[in-house]
């Protein structure tokens, strides 16, 4: 478990990123204030998914509309193919701890884990 | 009010004729082109009504000057309006005349997004150039604001005072802002909208607003309803005259038929009158008692000109479904009688015969001031003074 960010980083229905770690994670709060974490790259092209839309527990990428799922990382529609990692997050003190997930990231092309 | 005795006559000693324009200001594209950076991008410009832009996302894009402006309402339902100029390469953003956007307004070409306040929310590769600043790579904003629930902008970089403009071109005709407020234009819905395309130079439509000695021969039905436009001035002429429907005329419709009541709060003498307004450049209102007829002129060219119409009625008229008809009737035909009287004119103003213009008579010699503005705005040393400064 590391921390991230406090919970007042992150106002609620939004997402922040987090570039403390590689690769970069999105933390979502839902509006139902339930804590999400994933990948914050989206895997079909460089863009931020904490910059997307969040709706219920899902998040819709800013750029091409593919939709990932916060709960299990898959993703609804093309283009993006590939599920993000989904990583576990608890709140703990006003903070957002965050368990990385041991997967391979899919990132999409063009982006390396050296480029954070 | 009354008629002045020369209104038809010149003073005496001075010529019965003065001249107009010269034919090439209105097929020269170099006049238009001055004309939009003086005239159209440097003043206030009524670009839609309210209504069309409903909510959140909801847009329009118009031209002004030679600018395409996209409009729409941010998150909180503010007006907002952009150049429709993507930040990064240029390409338009919004293709369409109207539409809604759920989220963004996205490029279609390298799908830069942006917010609703123009605010560059993502872009590939973004993360990668933190250096963007998401504000000075957000969409260009233009000057915007309602006015008689209408949605004006100014592509000026410093808008000219809108009192002193748009409020005053009011005040010369009416008297007073208050004599347009007893209308309460902004309450009202619009109960039939028409847009026309127009084959002529914006300045042959506004002239042709201004003056009613056209009036007897392309208009039998208006006066029909309004005999005194048989005379042959316009209700222009004159500070705060309206016209009176004639005596066995019930209504502002094209058969003189009972109308839709009067609307609320209208101050009573003004019950079966016809006033009308020029707020130059783009804007001609007339005002009857129980609607309000709103056009307002797109110049997408020195030959071609978008002319939108909307008659306003109360909220109450529109949304019960009365027949509006026989009111919106009246004025379409004065409408399609105007047009096809420019339209005519257009192809002579590249005449030989036209080259140094032609006349106007005494009922028209207040179109000389109108030609003396526009001469003013373009006029050539300002130009050279403003690029140097």
């Amino acid at each position: 478990m590391q921390f991230v960010c406090a919970l007042d980083d992150v106002p609620v229905g939004e997402g922040v990123r987090i570039t403390s770690v590689t690769p970069p994670i999105a933390v979502f709060r839902t509006e139902d204030d339930d804590v999400y974490a994933i990948d914050d790259t989206c895997t079909h092209q460089d863009a931020s998914l904490a910059d997307g839309w969040l709706e219920g527990c899902w998040v819709e990428c800013p750029l091409h509309a593919s939709r990932f799922d916060l709960r299990t990382g898959l993703v609804d529609q093309p283009p993006a193919k590939r599920p993000v990692r989904v990583h576990v997050a608890t709140v703990r003190d006003g903070g957002i701890w965050v368990e990385l997930s041991g997967e391979v990231p899919h990132l999409p092309p063009g982006v390396t884990l050296e480029a954070g | 009010m009354t008629t002045t005795p020369d209104a038809t006559t010149a003073p005496a000693g001075e010529s019965s004729l003065i001249p107009t324009l010269p034919g090439a200001a209105y097929v020269d594209p170099a006049v238009f082109d001055r004309e939009c950076e003086r005239i159209f991008e440097d003043m206030w410009f009524c670009a839609a009504h309210e209504s069309d832009l409903p909510g959140p996302g909801a847009f329009r894009t118009v031209q002004v000057g030679r600018e395409s402006i996209l409009l729409t309402r941010s998150r909180r339902g503010e007006l907002r309006a952009f150049y429709n100029v993507c930040r990064h390469r240029g390409a338009r953003i919004c293709l369409e005349d109207s539409g809604e956007k759920a989220r963004s307004f996205q490029c279609p070409y390298h799908a830069w997004t942006y917010d609703f306040d123009g605010r560059l929310i993502a872009a590939p590769n973004l993360t990668k150039m933190p250096d963007i600043d998401r504000v000075d790579y957000g969409l260009r904003a233009v000057h915007v604001r309602s006015w008689m629930g209408y949605v004006w902008v100014s592509l000026a970089a410093v808008p000219p005072s809108f009192e002193d403009t748009v409020e005053a071109e009011v005040v010369a005709r009416l008297g007073t802002v208050d004599n347009i407020a007893t209308y309460d234009i902004a309450s009202l819905s619009i109960g039939r909208r028409i847009t026309y395309e127009v084959k002529a130079n914006w300045k042959l439509i506004v002239e042709n607003f201004m003056e009613c000695y056209h009036c007897a021969t392309i208009h039998p039905e208006l006066t029909e309803v309004l005999p005194e436009f048989a005379d042959g001035l316009a209700a222009q002429y004159f500070v705060d005259h309206g016209a009176e429907f004639g005596e066995d005329i019930k209504g502002f419709t094209i058969d003189g038929s009972e109308g839709l009541g009067v609307l609320p709060g209208l101050d009573e003498y003004r019950d079966r009158k016809y006033y009308a307004i020029t707020i130059k450049p783009q804007v001609f209102v007339n005002l009857v008692p129980d609607h309000v007829i709103w056009h307002r002129m797109y110049p997408l060219s020195e030959q071609l000109t978008i002319v939108e119409c909307d008659w306003l009625y109360t909220p109450d008229v529109v949304t019960s479904g009365r027949d509006v008809s026989a009111s919106v009737e009246l004025f379409h035909r004065v409408n399609q009688q105007d047009f096809e009287a420019c339209e005519r004119t257009q192809p002579s103003m590249s005449s030989r015969l036209y080259r140094d213009g032609g006349v106007l008579v005494p009922s028209e010699h207040h179109i000389g001031e109108f030609h003396a503005w526009v001469t003013a705005r373009t006029d050539s040393q300002k130009a050279d003074s403003q690029e140097g400064g």
